[in-house]
């Protein structure tokens, strides 16, 4: 009886287990319903807004706005003519880039800190994780920090982080203070290469 | 893309890359389709809780501590959304929808037997209490043991193992009188 039972549930199982094949329109429809739902950078943006840090202000801190300072002009004096478009696009692609063979594009960025052990690159492409591996800058000396990463295209939002707790914009790239959080980010567009 | 694993898709699209989102729906759109199926017992509402699904695991996505087990916590989250559309629906007129079509495409090998046996096997699992439907679909259809059917629904082991053995029970009891009558 029990053998009898036992091969009636594994019938009743075999015919369950038949794919149950959904409409044709079923995966648009969910990314239609997604694409609807505000990014995920956002809210990144908002835990990292949350997230318990410690912002220090040391005699680095000013040592730093000094070379971005100094920086900002030898660069706006390179670019006096530019628009503020094009200065947008020279944030992303001012420096050596691009080798890309996928939507993303490698994108280098700079910082001048001579004082800084550390510089990490956050924004909406990373999470605005300043631990990520990819993003972290190397000092090529004198001062000068800097990384090549890849970075998908489009707009995006963007800062330095100097030390695990100093948020330094990028002085070459116009800012955008976030309505939501007044917070000052850097901004670029980055293009695909032809 | 496509063959990257689940944790790398999460971070893309927790990055910014909504349409990375895409393959995750593909990957796991036709089985948890038939979960829903069998739970909520017609296509309609099946792809309603499957979409209600995807678009909640998206919204939460950052709160998903394990991206390489992101399956697991989907299928979590549609187990939760089945209790909730079959309660709202067991508030309604009884009334149990035959779809033809899942019939029709279970029918290939001798058409009128195996669609009759699709049909009684469906009304019997329609007839199930809603946990012992869930208990029975775990274990049988999608194969699970125990210890992973207790960590997706939040419900003990032994009172998991108590559910399926009922359920076994009813559908033996059910499929008897058919056969029977």
């Amino acid at each position: 009886m029990a053998d009898e039972d036992d091969v009636m549930m594994k019938k009743i199982a075999q015919e369950l287990r038949k794919p149950v094949p959904v409409s044709t329109s079923f995966d648009a429809r969910v990314m239609r319903a997604v694409r609807e739902l505000p990014r995920h950078a956002r809210r990144r943006l908002w835990s990292r807004l949350n997230a318990p840090r410690t912002i220090t202000v040391q005699p680095l801190g000013w040592g730093l706005l000094a070379a971005s300072v100094a920086l900002f002009a030898l660069l706006g004096a390179m670019h006096a003519s530019a628009d503020i478009n094009r200065v947008a696009k020279a944030s992303a692609n001012f420096f050596p880039k691009t080798k890309a063979t996928t939507p993303d594009q490698r994108v280098q960025f700079v910082l001048v800190a001579p004082d800084a052990k550390k510089v990490s690159v956050v924004g909406d492409f990373n999470g605005w994780d300043a631990q990520h591996i990819e993003y972290q800058a190397q000092h090529r000396g004198g001062g000068v920090w800097s990384v090549t990463a890849q970075v998908p295209v489009g707009h995006h939002r963007y800062s330095f982080v100097v030390d695990d707790s100093l948020w330094v914009a990028d002085p070459t790239a116009p800012r955008v203070v976030d309505n939501d959080f007044g917070v000052a980010n850097s901004t670029m567009v980055v293009q695909e290469q032809k | 893309m496509e063959g990257s694993s689940d944790a790398v898709i999460v971070s893309r699209v927790l990055r910014g890359d909504v349409e990375a989102f895409g393959v995750l729906v593909g990957r796991y759109r036709d089985r948890y389709a038939r979960y829903a199926f069998h739970m909520l017992g017609n296509r309609e509402d099946a792809e309603e809780a499957l979409q209600d699904a995807f678009t909640r695991a998206y919204r939460s996505l950052a709160r998903c501590e394990d991206p390489e087990r992101f399956g697991a916590w989907l299928f979590r989250i549609l187990i939760n959304r089945c209790r909730t559309l079959g309660a709202r629906r067991g508030r309604r007129a009884q009334t149990f929808v035959v779809d033809e079509v899942a019939i029709l495409e279970a029918a290939e090998d001798h058409p009128a037997e195996r669609t009759a046996w699709r049909e009684e096997i469906d009304r019997a699992l329609e007839r199930l209490r809603a946990d012992q439907r869930e208990a029975f679909v775990l274990k049988y259809v999608e194969e699970m043991g125990y210890d992973e059917m207790s960590e997706l629904t939040g419900v003990g082991v032994s009172a998991l193992k108590m559910r399926v053995m009922r359920a076994c029970e009813r559908l033996r009891e059910l499929l008897s009188e058919v056969h029977s009558g």
